[in-house]
C-alpha cells in the first residue's frame, strides 16, 4: 500500500507541473460558476458500463464488465478564475483538456474463480492530456490503481486515448502481479 | 451517396420515431457524404476586408461568423474557421476569410456554448489577434485560459471601452455544450447590440421568436441600422421553432426592432438539419416577396461576400494592416 501512495503522489506532481505553462491575461470581471449537480439523468448514463477483455494467462481474452465513479477531480485546463475542482460530475473540457481525477471502479469479471466471487475492486488516479482540440476531440491518459479481487490485491498501471467528447475511449491496463490476467483491454464509454 | 452513409441508413432505421433523431439520422447521411468531400471553394476571397470608406461594413465569413466593421472598430461574432464542427460535420463550403486575413479584432463575441459557435480550436487561431471575448453568463466555464481578455455579460448589462459598447440582449435559445449540461447551464445564451459612432448592430447569435421580447430590445434601442438574424435550420419546424427562427420569423425580428438592414445568417455552411441545400434561401426570398423586402433592405450574402451598408469619408485616420 506504501509503494501505492508514492505513486499516486508521483502521478499527482507530474500531472500538475503542466497547469505552470498556462499563459493568460484575464481582466477581473465577475464569473459565474455553472452550478453542476448530479441529476436523474446522469446517473442513470452511468449505469452503462464499459466492457473489457483480460487477457488471461491461460490463454485466451475474458469478457467483463466496468463502471466508475469519480469523486474528485482537479482540472487544469478550465478558465483559471473558474472553480478547478469538480466533484462526481466533470464535463468533458473539465476532464480531458488537462485534469487528475481520483476514481472507483468496480467491474464484473467472469473469471472462474474459487469460491465464485466475481467483483474487482479497483481504485486510483488518473491524469488526462490534451492532444487535439482541448482534449474534446482527441486526449490521452495514463494513471495507476490499486485492486482487490478474491483475496488478493496489487497495483496496476493504465494508458488510455480518447475521442469525441471523452465519450469513447480505448484503454490499456498492465496488471503485474495480477494471477489470472497480466492485461486488460477496455472500450471506456463515459459522458459526464 | 457514399457507401457508409447507406450503412448508416440501413443501421438506423429504428430511429425515425420522433423528430429530433430523424434530423439527427437525415443529417447524419448529409455529414457522411460531406466528411469525404472538399468543402466548396470561395471564389475571389477577400484578402484584406479592411474599408477605409466604410462606416458600416459586413463580410459574413460563414455560418453565424460574420465580421462587421463600424468606422475603426472590428468585431468578429462566433468565429468558426474550422474544417469541421463537433469533429464529423465537415463544412459544405470553406470559411470566407482565411484566418491569416482577419484584422484585429477589437472584441469576439460568443452568443453560446454550442459547438457550432463556441470553437476553441478557431479562438487559437485568431487568439492574437482578438483584444477582447465576450461571453455569456455562465460562459467562462468552458473558456479555457488564451492570451486576451475575457468577460462574461449578463442579460442587459454592457461592456464598453474606447466609446464601442456592447449590450446583452435577450435571446431564445439554450446554452449547453454537450447535452447534460442542459441541467445546469441555464443563462449561457445570449444576443448583443453593438454600438459605436452612432451606428447599432443587433447580432442574435441563435434565438427562437417571440414578440415580447423584441419588443423590450426595441424599447431599450430605438434606433437599429443592421440587425444580423438566423434564418435556418428550418425543418422540422415542431422541433426547431422553439430554437431557431426561419425566415418569416427573422423578418418579423427585422420588421419589430424596425431595422435598417437585415443580413440572414447561420445557413448553407453546415449540414445541421433536414433543410434542404438552398432551402432557406429560397424560402428568404419567397418570404421577400410576401412582405415587399428587396435587396436594399434584406442583404442575402455569399459566404466570403463583404457588405458595405454605410460609406463615410475616411473618418478613421488610424490604418489598420492585416498581421
Amino acid at each position: 500500500m506504501k509503494i501505492y501512495c508514492v505513486h499516486l503522489i508521483v502521478l499527482f506532481l507530474i500531472s500538475n507541473s503542466g497547469a505552470q505553462t498556462i499563459n493568460a491575461t484575464n481582466n477581473d470581471s465577475t464569473v459565474t460558476e455553472p452550478g453542476i449537480y448530479p441529476n436523474i439523468y446522469w446517473g442513470m448514463i452511468q449505469l452503462i458500463p464499459s466492457p473489457q477483455w483480460h487477457a488471461v494467462k491461460s490463454g485466451g481474452l475474458k469478457f467483463s464488465m466496468r463502471w466508475q465513479v469519480t469523486p474528485i477531480l482537479y482540472s487544469f485546463g478550465l478558465n483559471r478564475r473558474v472553480n478547478s475542482w469538480r466533484f462526481l460530475i466533470a464535463e468533458p473540457l473539465a476532464r480531458y483538456n488537462g485534469s487528475v481525477e481520483f476514481y472507483a471502479a468496480p467491474e464484473y469479471v467472469t473469471f472462474d474463480s474459487e469460491n465464485g466471487k466475481h467483483w474487482l475492486l479497483r481504485t486510483g488516479l488518473r491524469t488526462y492530456f490534451p492532444l487535439y482540440e482541448y482534449g474534446e476531440y482527441l486526449a490521452a491518459s495514463l494513471g495507476t490503481s490499486y485492486y482487490q479481487f478474491n483475496g488478493t490485491d496489487g497495483i496496476s498501471y493504465e494508458a488510455g486515448i480518447y475521442f469525441f467528447f471523452g465519450i469513447l475511449g480505448l484503454q490499456t491496463t498492465y496488471n503485474p502481479a495480477f494471477e489470472q490476467a497480466n492485461w486488460t483491454f477496455t472500450i471506456n464509454i463515459r459522458y459526464f | 451517396m457514399h457507401k457508409g452513409s447507406l450503412i448508416i441508413l440501413l443501421l438506423l432505421p429504428g430511429l425515425m420515431g420522433c423528430n429530433a433523431l430523424k434530423t439527427t439520422y437525415h443529417a447524419t447521411g448529409r455529414n457522411l457524404d460531406a466528411f469525404f468531400s472538399s468543402p466548396e471553394k470561395v471564389a475571389k476571397k477577400i484578402k484584406n476586408p479592411i474599408r477605409e470608406d466604410a462606416r458600416l461594413g459586413v463580410l459574413w465569413i460563414g455560418h453565424a461568423t460574420c465580421l462587421i466593421q463600424i468606422d475603426d472598430k472590428f468585431i468578429l461574432t462566433d468565429p468558426n474557421l474550422k474544417q469541421t464542427v463537433g469533429q464529423f460535420s465537415k463544412r459544405l463550403t470553406e470559411p470566407g476569410l482565411d484566418p491569416q486575413n482577419i484584422p484585429d479584432l477589437d472584441i469576439v463575441l460568443i452568443s453560446h456554448m454550442h459547438i457550432d459557435h463556441l470553437s476553441l480550436g478557431s479562438l487559437d487561431l485568431i487568439e492574437s489577434k482578438i483584444a477582447h471575448l465576450l461571453v455569456p453568463q455562465q460562459g467562462l466555464v468552458y473558456i479555457p485560459n488564451y492570451g486576451f481578455a475575457m468577460s462574461e455579460l449578463a442579460t442587459w448589462r454592457h461592456w464598453e471601452e474606447d466609446g464601442l459598447k456592447v449590450t446583452a440582449v435577450p435571446a431564445i435559445h439554450n446554452g449547453w455544450r454537450y447535452g447534460l449540461d442542459d441541467a445546469w447551464m441555464k443563462l449561457s445564451y445570449t444576443g448583443y447590440i453593438i454600438q459605436y459612432n452612432g451606428i447599432t448592430v443587433y447580432f442574435a447569435g441563435d434565438t427562437a421568436y417571440r414578440r415580447d421580447v423584441f419588443s423590450q430590445i426595441k424599447q431599450k434601442f430605438s434606433r437599429i441600422d443592421l440587425a444580423l438574424v438566423p434564418i435556418a435550420p428550418i425543418n422540422p419546424r415542431e422541433y426547431s421553432q422553439a430554437r431557431h427562427t426561419d425566415p418569416a420569423e427573422a423578418v418579423q425580428i427585422y420588421n419589430d426592432l424596425n431595422s435598417r438592414y437585415l443580413i440572414p445568417i447561420h445557413y448553407g455552411t453546415f449540414s445541421e438539419s433536414l433543410d434542404q441545400p438552398g432551402e432557406a434561401v429560397q424560402t428568404m426570398r419567397q418570404v421577400m416577396d410576401v412582405n415587399n423586402l428587396d435587396s436594399s433592405q434584406v442583404h442575402i450574402l455569399g459566404i466570403g461576400e463583404q457588405k458595405i451598408f454605410i460609406s463615410g469619408d475616411k473618418r478613421w485616420a488610424k490604418s489598420r494592416e492585416v498581421n
